[in-house]
């Protein structure tokens, strides 16, 4: 590449960057980004919570309990069971109820209900006792990040992959030449020594650098406040034992491929049509049907690639149709470097057709 | 090695809408100027030279280059439109040295470029201050100083003199000459009249997307034949003169002036006329000056186009 060009790719970008980054326009992009990092700070102090008030109770308890000691509580066992095995509850309430007579002439049947609440300090066990026996058991585990990295997986697959990039791309790359359009100041390029390329390709990195900025930053937040809740301990062990790192590693460079792919994908609508809804929905559904699309025309798509990339599967919960399992799990994932590679060529693609458009690009506004 | 802008046999349509159609033309340096009521076509012209909008017929150099070749055209040309509209937040030098960075200029002579064009269009005081503040005349010589900051050979002027008090517009004409003195082609659309008369070296008059004359003004007039000559001749005895004047055939019409020393005469055959007159100036009568009275723009662009939306 000619040096110049980079010097005039940076010019761009600089005048760009104001735009990008600190258009009243564009607030709810930072919004969007930061609702999953909301959402998991949320998350982490109603957890820290929890685990305050297991804690609470399980101290109150007459002895301390073991997670197995929870699970030997079955149904149909007597009060005096659970308590012989987990000692008296910390934490009980009881009602009556008053249950209508089975025969016409029968007597109402008066059932008086205890809820035994125990924790280990991690762990809560709720046991429904009625007229003495168990009649309910429900076990609430207290932090665990197998589980919770699966929602961390669902939360970042499904929310901010699919509507935060895809949304924030869409407001940042389609306004990159229709908002200067719309300006009417699209002819200050246009006027400089500069080739028409040379000012997609900034405008494409400035926008580039604003989302994955932007995204970047709030994926390292929401790992951040992911992790916040958990012990010091249970953190390093998920960290550096556990493929932590690597997941939070590969999530950044999925996040910054989703910026690139379906950056891309925008500059080019925003050049092709006037009005950006058309083909935002258009694009939103084309990656939506992915999964029940013949393997062909799957990987004209940014969503094929970057779902391959993720690395958590997320697994159907049971009974789940087959056609919304198809739409959670991957069936068909390809190679990482497949993927990346496929990616590459989609934005690719979608570059060399923004920089023929570019290029025939006339001043007209009159007609916008 | 061309050394002109050359329109060949270009066509614009906007959709159905016609902008111009089947301009042939060959514009050499110096101040030429396009004339024309709105709607005639000046701006597309400009916007058509500048690669702006693409012909829809026709091919256009502009001396040796294309106008898709923007990295190269606009190395050599500048040109203020008349968009008023500018990248946000930008303050007057901001906007002049961001346009030099983009051409791939360094820093340092980005700046030195940027105030001396500040300079030179008299907006050194307001270089600092937010565009958007910045009154219309003040926009106007910014983007004047836009166009004149990498020291184009072609400079297109889109009614340049738009929005300027007295002192700015003749600073700007001053301006104009000098650069035209330089050997440069200055292109400016005005529908000021007087103005365009008095610094134009060629004129191209336009009409519903159609040149219907180009050149230098002298020449434009003496090709349209349908309207008389109008001369005017100072001299102390203009009734016998305008008696003289009667006897020849080419004479239609003669009117003495208000202050009897002088008449206005309009012959068919302007030749003929001033042959005619040194004949009568042999036989005694004294004449003082003579000079034609429609050799401008004005009475030019009244007789080809009419006198609609013209300044004068």
């Amino acid at each position: 590449m000619k040096r110049i060009w980079w010097a005039q790719i940076k010019a761009v970008i600089r005048l760009e960057m104001r735009k990008t980054f600190f258009a009243k326009r564009g607030l709810w992009i930072y919004v969007v980004a930061a609702l999953p990092v909301m959402l998991f700070i949320a998350y982490a102090i109603a957890t820290s919570s929890q685990q305050n008030r297991s804690v609470s109770v399980a101290r109150q308890g007459e002895r301390p309990l073991a997670y197995q000691d929870l699970l030997a509580v079955k149904t149909g066992m007597t009060s005096q069971e659970v308590i012989a095995i987990l000692g008296k509850p910390p934490i009980t309430f009881h009602w009556t109820e008053n249950r209508p007579p089975q025969t016409e002439k029968g007597a109402s049947l008066e059932v008086l209900h205890e809820d035994y609440h125990y924790s280990d300090g991690q762990n809560d066990l709720f046991v429904g006792i009625a007229d003495g026996k168990v009649e309910s058991i429900n076990i609430h585990q207290g932090n665990n990040l197998g589980q919770d990295s699966i929602m961390f997986a669902g939360v970042f697959q499904f929310f901010f992959l699919r509507l935060a990039i895809f949304f924030g791309c869409l407001g940042i790359f389609m306004n990159l030449f229709r908002g200067e359009i719309l300006d009417r100041s699209l002819h200050f390029y246009f006027l400089a020594p500069i080739r028409r390329e040379v000012v997609m390709a900034g405008k494409f990195l400035a926008g580039l650098l604003a989302t994955c900025t932007i995204f970047v930053t709030s994926e390292v937040l929401q790992t951040i406040a992911f992790l916040w809740h958990f012990s010091p301990r249970a953190r390093d062990l998920y960290l550096y034992h556990n493929h932590g790192l690597e997941h939070a590693a590969i999530y950044l460079g999925v996040t910054v491929l989703a910026c690139v792919g379906y950056g891309a994908f925008f500059l080019v609508a925003g050049m092709l049509f006037r009005n950006p809804i058309l083909p935002a929905a258009a694009i939103l559904i084309w990656e939506g049907i992915n999964p029940f699309l013949p393997a062909v025309l799957r990987q004209f798509s940014v969503i094929y690639y970057l779902k391959s990339l993720c690395p958590v599967d997320i697994p159907s919960p049971p009974g789940t149709p087959p056609v919304f399992a198809l739409l959670i799990s991957n069936s068909d994932p390809v190679a990482a470097p497949v993927a990346i590679l496929g990616i590459s060529i989609v934005a690719l693609i979608a570059l060399y057709v923004s920089s023929l458009q570019v290029r025939r690009m006339e001043i007209n506004y009159s007609t916008e | 090695m061309n050394d002109r802008i050359v329109f060949e046999d270009v066509s614009k349509f906007y959709g159905e809408i016609l902008g111009v159609n089947r301009v042939n033309l060959s514009i050499p340096p110096g101040i030429t100027s396009l004339v024309g009521p709105n709607g005639s076509g000046k701006t597309t012209l400009m916007n058509l030279m500048t690669g702006l909008v693409r012909p829809t017929r026709g091919r256009i150099h502009v001396l040796d280059y294309k106008i898709d070749d923007p990295e190269n055209l606009f190395k050599i040309l500048g040109y203020s439109t008349q968009f008023d509209a500018f990248p946000k937040g930008l303050t007057g030098y901001q906007f002049i040295y961001s346009y030099l960075r983009l051409a791939g200029r360094d820093s340092q002579s980005a700046e030195q470029m940027a105030w001396r064009a500040i300079e030179r269009v008299n907006l050194v005081d307001a270089a600092k201050r937010n565009i958007a503040g910045y009154s219309k005349g003040m926009r106007q010589r910014i983007r004047l100083a836009q166009a004149l900051s990498h020291d184009p050979k072609v400079l297109v002027l889109d009614e340049p003199l738009n929005g300027l008090d007295p002192l700015a517009r003749s600073e700007m004409i001053a301006l104009f000459r000098a650069t035209a003195a330089q050997g440069c082609y200055v292109i400016i659309s005005s529908h000021i009249l007087h103005e365009v008369d008095v610094i134009s070296d060629q004129v191209i008059l336009l009409s519903n997307g159609y040149v219907v004359a180009e050149g230098k003004i002298h020449n434009v007039r003496s090709e349209i034949q349908e309207h008389p000559t109008q001369i005017l001749i100072r001299c102390s005895q203009p009734r016998e003169l305008a008696a003289k004047m009667f006897e020849y055939e080419h004479t239609i019409e003669v009117s003495i002036h208000k202050d009897e020393h002088g008449l206005l005469l309009k012959t068919r055959d302007a030749d003929r006329f001033y042959l005619a007159l040194n004949e009568i100036a042999l036989k005694g009568i004294d004449i003082e000056s003579v000079a034609p009275a429609d050799d401008d723009v004005l009475s030019v662009y009244e007789y080809l186009i009419g006198n609609e939306e013209v300044v004068r």
